[in-house]
């Protein structure tokens, strides 16, 4: 097995190139490719599904699982016709603007104050404590407690967000101002820049792409907790079909809601994940998933 | 002729500096004790000295971003109070903003003191032509190899103008051929834009190739001016020249090591 | 760099005190609040009504059913399983998968499919499989847990020094024998990451199951103080799944520090 070449940046005064061996075209080298595994792997995956949906093998017989076929002719219903007055589109943007509501507010007021605290040792020294004391309460909790506040409405589910969102964001404004490098606010300081300019000059482009990271991790959160909040008191969003397709013993409607929020959650990451790329052109990356 | 000669004055005044650091559990280090030097203008002046011997801190103190404990330092009479642009720092670590391209950070020093876009463009790009770096001001740092960011470095310290430039061991992270090349275009570049410079290295080819006076430290803290030995070979010099290698004998016999 | 940093000896008066005063200042703005009537006290409970409650609680059954003690054991009891089997099934995988291709090329597909669907969204299938019983919500917390586990053991993995591994190839290894010997202890620090991840994302889920189908367990009890329009016993859960949390998550540092004193990071 060779090990894979990381990309390399080309480097002005050396030549780099990836190295790829040719080897000869073996049933070796056919069945260990990797796009050749996907493909088997997949199939394997989609047969199975089908295979435990037609004989019912999971407990409930038929109504335990759907085909996916049927997931998506359910889908392909749902946005020609009208559940609770919404079509598909309609509760996959009522759960959208959700998200995008409550993870804006929660941003805007966390990335300031994670910056600030990281500042400022007084202001640390205030929230930093009550910000302890709250962190370790997951988000999900507080869903009884906003529903007693806000009732069923719109304002539960946005308050439930900003509450998942704003731990993440904060957390990684604030570290990421903690952990630029030193010697670059001296840099500033030679060349003649004063505090102000070393915040922004330096703490702020530095923290960027801890921002986005923390960006990246709230919005999976307010996904999940679009979900929760739905799944708990909705009149309208995936979640609302989802627990629709659970009290009509339907599980394509629930599977048709499962596809359509993973599809969301992972569309807006990509969304996050370009915007990133364009902003921050200077982030390497590691190997990763 | 002489009278010429005599006119030189002095750029940079430390008295008496010492300096003592407080570790954690109130213990004293002293890191520096009682340094006096003189730096004249325009001249290359190196401060030689193996590793951990404080040379790297006398050079932050007249920087300006560590004060003395007792002594003084002054530029041009007046006393150093703290960093600024009137002394350019390189820093071993090359400390490239890696947000900003090589124009970007060569820019940060004009654009600090408030110079409009196209003037101080205008001098980035002297100062990035003078590094010989012409095509890659659009580069990111991370895309560039050692002595490359290295230039870029020298040529953001250059183009604030400074009346100091200060180099801390600037090539000691660069392989050995790399680093030849790069005293020769610190050489050639100091000698298009004369600068009074203080130079820190623990190379000592690189302390005779370069240096018009070289002060050697002591091997051990606290840190104490040894000798200091006035290099006056033709420029550029020639590593294999009869006299070159008889002041490099003397230099590296008076060295005292302790480890 | 200077060989040495200046450390201020005396922290301010004012950086220590601080903190203290912000969190006194905290509750009690909010018995306050309370207690005059500004906020009603059907939306939320005084911290006094809650302490009495977490008392109250120890010894009485009522009027959710269990006591304080026997939720709180039934929650880490499902939390536990699902994330003991979280972690039984997802670093081995993800370790496989960072270093045999044909491990990664074939679950990765299906890793990536499973992986953006936020664990919430299991609860009706599992309905459906398993009711409303223990092995549903073992089945959520184990999801939940599983994709931390597998990132980082991946990237645990994927981290591995390059240099060492060519080393080892002179060496005569093969290819399991790195694995064995050189991938899995450079992975370590970025799997006992994913135990402390593992163990919030296993805790978050644990809440949602519970809110939404369950008859017992810390979740169950907030749940029940909504129905029952008892703000205290919502407020008492809460910080209890917090504080649960919380302890458990010091017990994983302490045993991480133990274990991986000598190895930097």
């Amino acid at each position: 097995m060779s090990e894979k070449n990381c990309q390399q940046p080309s480097v002005a005064n050396e030549t780099v190139g990836q190295f790829t061996d040719r080897r000869p075209l073996t049933l070796r080298v056919v069945l260990t490719n990797r796009w050749f595994l996907h493909g088997v792997s997949l199939t394997v995956f989609f047969l199975t599904w089908d295979f435990l949906a037609k004989s019912g093998i999971l407990g409930g017989g038929s109504s335990a699982l759907a085909r996916p076929l049927e997931v998506l002719s359910q889908l392909d219903y749902l946005i020609d016709n009208q559940l609770a007055e919404l079509s598909l589109w309609g509760h996959l943007w009522a759960s959208t603007q959700r998200v995008l509501l409550g993870f804006t507010l929660a941003a805007l007021m966390a990335v300031p104050l994670g910056l600030f605290m990281a500042l400022n040792r007084y202001v640390n020294a205030i929230v930093k404590p009550l910000f302890d004391l709250l962190k370790p309460m997951p988000p999900i909790s507080w869903i009884s407690i906003s529903i007693l506040w806000f009732g069923i409405g719109e304002g539960s589910k946005v308050f439930i967000i900003i509450v998942g969102t704003f731990v993440p964001c904060l957390l990684n404004a604030y570290n990421g101002v903690r952990l630029v490098e030193p010697e670059l606010y001296d840099v500033v300081r030679m060349l003649g820049g004063n505090r102000r300019d070393e915040i922004l000059h330096v703490c702020f482009p530095a923290s960027f792409p801890a921002i986005f990271a923390g960006l990246q991790i709230s919005l999976s959160i307010a996904w999940t907790c679009v979900l929760a909040a739905e799944l708990v008191s909705a009149r309208s969003g995936l979640g609302y079909i989802i627990v629709q397709g659970m009290n009509l013993s339907q599980p394509a409607m629930v599977m048709g809601g499962m596809v359509v929020i993973a599809a969301a959650a992972f569309g807006t990451t990509m969304l996050v994940s370009a915007l990133e790329r364009k902003l921050c052109p200077w982030k390497r990356k590691i190997a990763g998933l | 002729m002489e009278a010429a000669t005599q006119a030189q004055t002095v750029k940079i005044d430390c008295r008496d500096v010492s300096k003592t650091f407080i570790q954690k559990g109130c213990q004293e280090v002293p890191v520096l004790e009682r340094i006096s030097l003189q730096v004249q203008e325009n001249e290359f002046l190196v401060v030689l000295g193996p590793g951990q011997c404080g040379k790297s801190t006398l050079l932050r103190i007249i920087a300006g971003l560590e004060t003395p404990t007792t002594g003084t330092v002054s530029l041009d009479g007046r006393e150093v109070s703290g960093p600024g642009s009137d002394r350019g720092l390189v820093f071993q670590g090359y400390m490239l903003f890696p947000w900003k391209t090589v124009l970007g950070n060569v820019e940060m020093g004009p654009m600090l003191c408030g110079l409009p876009r196209n003037e101080r463009r205008e001098i980035a790009m002297h100062y990035i032509r003078l590094v010989g770096l012409e095509n890659f001001e659009d580069h990111y740092p991370h895309q560039l190899s050692g002595g490359m960011k290295q230039r870029v470095g020298i040529a953001r310290a250059y183009a604030n103008k400074p009346k100091v430039m200060l180099l801390d061991e600037p090539f000691g992270q660069l392989d050995a051929q790399t680093r030849v090349f790069m005293e020769q275009e610190t050489e050639r570049i100091w000698q298009t834009e004369k600068r009074t410079v203080i130079f820190v290295t623990n190379n000592t080819d690189e302390a005779l190739f370069l240096g018009d006076r070289i002060v050697v430290m002591e091997g051990k803290l606290p840190g104490r001016l040894q000798t200091v030995h006035t290099v006056d070979l033709p420029r550029p010099r020639d590593l294999t020249d009869l006299h070159f290698l008889e002041m490099r004998k003397d230099l590296i016999d008076s060295s005292v090591l302790t480890l | 760099m200077s060989a040495y940093q200046e450390i201020n000896v005396q922290t301010p008066f004012a950086l220590k005190v601080l903190p203290v005063v912000s969190v006194t200042v905290f509750f009690a703005f909010w018995q306050f609040v309370v207690t005059t009537g500004i906020v009603p006290e059907t939306m939320l409970a005084a911290p006094t009504t809650v302490i009495k409650l977490f008392f109250v609680k120890l010894f009485e059954a009522d009027p959710d059913g269990a006591l304080l003690q026997e939720h709180a054991w039934v929650s880490i009891q499902e939390a536990f399983s699902g994330y003991f089997l979280s972690l039984l099934v997802g670093l081995p995988l993800g370790l496989a998968m960072g270093w045999f291709n044909v491990a990664e090329g074939l679950a990765r597909p299906i890793f990536e499919i499973v992986r953006p669907i936020p664990p919430v969204a299991w609860i009706p299938l599992t309905i459906f499989w398993f009711g409303i019983g223990l092995p549903g919500k073992i089945f959520i917390i184990w999801i939940g847990g599983l994709v931390p586990c597998v990132i980082n053991a991946y990237v645990g993995v994927k981290m591995t020094n390059p240099t060492l591994i060519q080393m080892a190839r002179t060496y005569g290894a093969s290819d399991w024998q790195i694995f064995r010997q050189l991938c899995i202890p450079s992975a370590l620090p970025m799997v006992f990451g994913a135990l402390q991840i593992a163990l919030a994302c296993c805790w978050t889920n644990l809440v949602a199951a519970e809110l939404l189908a369950a008859d017992s367990g810390l979740g169950f009890m907030i749940t029940m103080g909504r129905r029952l329009a008892l703000p205290e016993m919502v407020v008492l859960g809460m910080f209890m799944v917090g504080l649960t949390g919380a302890v458990i998550g010091l017990a994983i540092d302490q045993v991480e520090k133990r274990l991986l004193a000598g190895i930097r990071r």
